[in-house]
């Protein structure tokens, strides 16, 4: 780990509450961490597992998940069934070996451009804390394409 | 006895016309063995067996005879599948015909084998005892001893759905606590936890067995296949290997039954149930859910409760 | 051309692989976990594992490995460069193959060292790897190479031939390059006694491998039942996996894709299976092999009707493989002798 490492977060935000909310945090201009990279969804519940698995295979260092607050959903039940996948996702990567708040979760309102940018800032900290990933990554971030390892080899050719 | 039964079952059913066929097990071709078979004639049904070889999920070629009537062996893991099928609208109900039988557990034929020095001419069992007869003579074994862990754990031997039993019911007490390799799995530290993982995925021939064994998964198009996202690669890299397994098992949450029939298909002989498990566990502790016991329960990652648990959540 | 039998003592055998990995890289089956192996690229002091029944793997991915990078590439300034990956660097041994595993790479010769193409990867390989050939003492009831054209103790196509005496190895030399590999101290001339145990081992074992399978005439007879109603209720219990496939150690079909990100990546060939759906499936959607029905019909007809058509070999060295590790217990005698009956 470089000295200067920062970390590269990436925080999928829901189109509605939390990416209205990250855009107040902006438009009031409350400094917090420049660690996120910002992919918007339309709601959390579109957020497939898959996405953060391969962010994480890819060399992400950490993933927020933020959406609305339980009953205020604009898809009105788009947040439950996110809750549903995102604990058991959690819990099951955690048991696996991925350290406790690599990803992350968050209910951030289109009001809350104050939470936000605590939340990011919390996340940002948890994460320069545990450094980069040391499992799963494919490819080093930023050093272009690596050969696959293939497993095992000592092994033929 | 079981094996009489079912035969006579079978014959009743195929006569009748009651059912266009009949998925069962019949004799493996080597010892520990037991083999699907697919009858429809009263006079095939003398190739049913059971014995406690029978270790494959049937519910896994349901999808082949959609348009049949068909009678299906099943075991309590099993009908449990199929109750998952149904739920996930593979088969009209009136389509499939249950034929329950109450589960005497599995026996591990790898675990067998490895008890044994050379090769095994003939497995015969009686009661607790399994009597191998092998190349370097005959070896007893306790039964107990060789099950398989999870069939030990089980705790719905007795099929919960089924529209008629061969058999008479099995005592549900279970030998072990619920999810034992999970539980055990649980305890060890983090690095250790994915030293395993990364260890068992990395034997991975990327065959499939265990996704063409097990019955939940029938989807046309597997996201390994998918190639815009494309996912993973199809070659033998260790993060590629191990994303599947996470998603392979992820995609099981709330429609495992424990049957097991991914690790037994494993050439490799990669662990594979510990990771079901505690998919298993979860639903169970964070949404009381346990697949394939209630007909009407709506899969857990389909519904909510606003009340749900989210003390994960900021 | 068997020259005297040479013996090397078992305890010796480590110094010979000392020996050998001064000029050469050396593949010898590891065991993984008990009960599973494959072949891997070994130091000399490495554990192998040559008595267990055959490993999982066979002896053909030395020469065609499961997933295999055929050329990289990459943006160097305003160009891309391109770098072949046939190369091999240093010739190699491969030791503790069966002759199942052995005959098998002969079919292979056919397929990808053929009169037209030539598979460049697989053809320095083969031109730089000896084949240790290990006899089997014993045969597994699953084993059948006897119906096939080889046997436990088949010579053909190893370069040198160990026998497992108990304490020592008779060991064969079949070729000029394998005699070359035999020329230190180590191996000392096989006395008679060690001579005739080898034989009466080869006796023996001989008895314990399936000769009994009707295999004589099975093109012939697949000939008449490509269209026939055979093929409706066999493939019923296959669940379209591919460990007979990947298993076998004559199956050689693959995929070629491209692994890349932005401008840098490889171009892979990857073991593929005949019995996956997916197989088939053409862009337009319309799937020639559409259930499992064609599928299974394909690879029983490939492995003994068309090949033997263009190689006049059947593609199958009995090695049991498929059987064994069948999670259905799918049985290729069954189906060989259905064949024949109906």
């Amino acid at each position: 780990m470089e000295p200067t490492w920062e970390p590269k977060i990436l925080a999928f935000l829901c189109n509605w509450c939390s990416y209205a909310g990250a855009d107040l945090a902006g438009t009031s201009r409350i400094q917090y961490s420049p660690n996120i990279r910002v992919i918007r969804v339309p709601c959390s519940g579109r957020i497939n597992p898959l996405f953060i698995l391969k962010a994480l295979q890819n060399g992400i260092d950490g993933v927020l998940v933020s959406g609305c607050h339980p009953g205020d959903c604009h898809y009105l039940t788009g947040n439950y069934i996110g809750r549903r996948k995102s604990a058991t996702l959690k819990r099951f990567l955690e048991y696996l070996g991925l350290e406790e708040g690599r990803v992350q979760f968050s209910w951030v309102s289109a009001a809350e451009g104050g939470k936000f940018s605590q939340v990011v800032d919390e996340v940002t900290r948890d994460i320069r804390k545990l450094g980069p990933p040391k499992h799963f990554a494919k490819q080093k971030r930023g050093q272009g394409f690596q050969d696959s390892r293939v497993v095992g080899f000592k092994g033929p050719s | 006895m079981v094996e009489k039964k079912l035969r006579e079952k079978a014959k009743e059913l195929l006569s009748k016309k009651e059912v266009d066929l009949i998925i069962g097990f019949g004799e493996g071709t080597q010892p520990l063995r037991a083999t699907p078979v697919f009858i429809r004639n009263p006079e095939e049904a003398d190739r049913l067996v059971w014995n406690s070889f029978c270790e494959n999920n049937l519910a896994t070629y349901l999808h082949k005879f959609s348009r049949f009537k068909v009678g299906i062996v099943v075991k309590g893991c099993d009908a449990r599948s199929v109750t998952a099928l149904a739920l996930e609208k593979r088969f009209k109900p009136e389509q499939v015909v249950l034929i329950g039988v109450p589960c005497q557990r599995m026996i591990d034929r790898k675990k067998v084998k490895k008890a044994v020095k050379g090769e095994i001419h003939k497995v015969r069992e009686e009661g607790e005892k399994i009597i191998v007869a092998g190349e370097d003579g005959d070896v007893v074994l306790k039964r107990e001893d060789f099950l398989y862990p999870l069939c030990k754990a089980c705790t719905h031997r007795n099929p919960v759905q089924e529209t008629l039993r061969v058999g008479d019911p099995v005592g549900e007490a279970p030998l072990t606590e619920p999810n034992p390799e999970a539980k055990a799995f649980e305890k060890k530290p983090p690095e250790e936890r994915w030293a395993f993982f990364e260890k068992e995925t990395g034997r991975c021939i990327r065959c499939y067995a265990c996704r063409e064994a097990c019955p939940m998964c029938y989807c046309t198009e597997c996201f390994v296949d998918s190639s815009n996202p494309r996912w993973i690669e199809k070659s033998l890299s260790s993060a590629d290997l191990e994303f599947y397994h996470i998603v392979r098992a992820y995609h099981q949450t709330g429609r495992c039954t424990n049957c097991g029939a991914c690790e037994r298909a494993c050439p490799m002989d990669i662990r594979l149930t510990y990771l079901t498990q505690k998919l298993n566990q979860e639903v169970e502790e964070l949404f009381q859910f346990e697949t394939g016991v209630d007909p009407n329960a709506l899969p857990p990652l389909s519904t909510f409760k606003t009340d749900d648990p989210q003390e994960f959540v900021k | 051309m068997t020259l005297d039998p040479l013996k090397l003592n078992k305890k010796d055998f480590q110094p010979f692989l000392e020996e050998l990995a001064k000029d050469h890289e050396l593949f010898a089956p590891v065991r993984l976990v008990e009960g599973v192996s494959v072949y891997r690229k070994i130091d000399p002091a490495d554990e192998i594992d040559l008595d267990a029944s055959n490993p999982q793997k066979p002896v053909k991915e030395v020469f065609f490995p499961q997933s295999e990078a055929m050329l990289r590439f990459e943006k160097v300034g305003n160009r891309h460069k391109v770098t072949s990956t046939d190369e091999v660097k240093k010739p190699r041994v491969v030791l503790g193959a069966r002759a199942c595993d052995i005959q098998a790479i002969s079919l292979l010769d056919d397929v990808f060292l053929g009169k037209e193409y030539t598979d460049v990867y697989f053809l320095k390989k083969r031109q730089s790897t000896l084949l240790v050939g290990f006899a089997c003492n014993h045969p597994l009831s699953t084993c059948f190479c006897a119906s096939t054209g080889g046997g436990p103790f088949a010579r053909e196509g190893s370069d040198l031939f160990f026998i497992d005496l108990g304490e020592s190895y008779l060991v064969e030399a079949l070729t000029e390059k394998g005699r070359a590999l035999t020329q230190s101290k180590l191996f000392v001339k096989a006395s008679e006694k060690e001579i005739a145990l080898a034989s009466d081992l080869e006796k023996k074992a001989a008895e314990r491998s399936d000769a009994s399978l009707p295999v004589e005439g099975i093109e012939k007879k697949l000939d008449q039942l490509m269209e026939s109603r055979f093929w409706d209720r066999l493939h019923e219990k296959c669940i379209g996996c591919g460990v007979c496939t990947f298993l076998c150690p004559t199956c050689h079909c693959f995929d070629i894709v491209d692994e890349a990100v932005n401008e840098q990546g490889q171009r892979v060939r990857n073991w593929d299976t005949c019995l996956s759906s997916l197989y088939s499936l053409e862009t337009s959607g319309h799937n020639p092999r559409p259930t499992g029905r064609e599928r299974t019909r394909q690879r029983v007809m490939h492995k003994f009707n068309y090949f033997p058509k263009n190689f006049k070999k059947i593609a199958c060295v009995g090695c049991g493989r498929c059987i064994v590790y069948c999670p259905v217990n799918f049985d290729i005698r069954q189906v060989i002798q259905d064949i024949k009956n109906y």
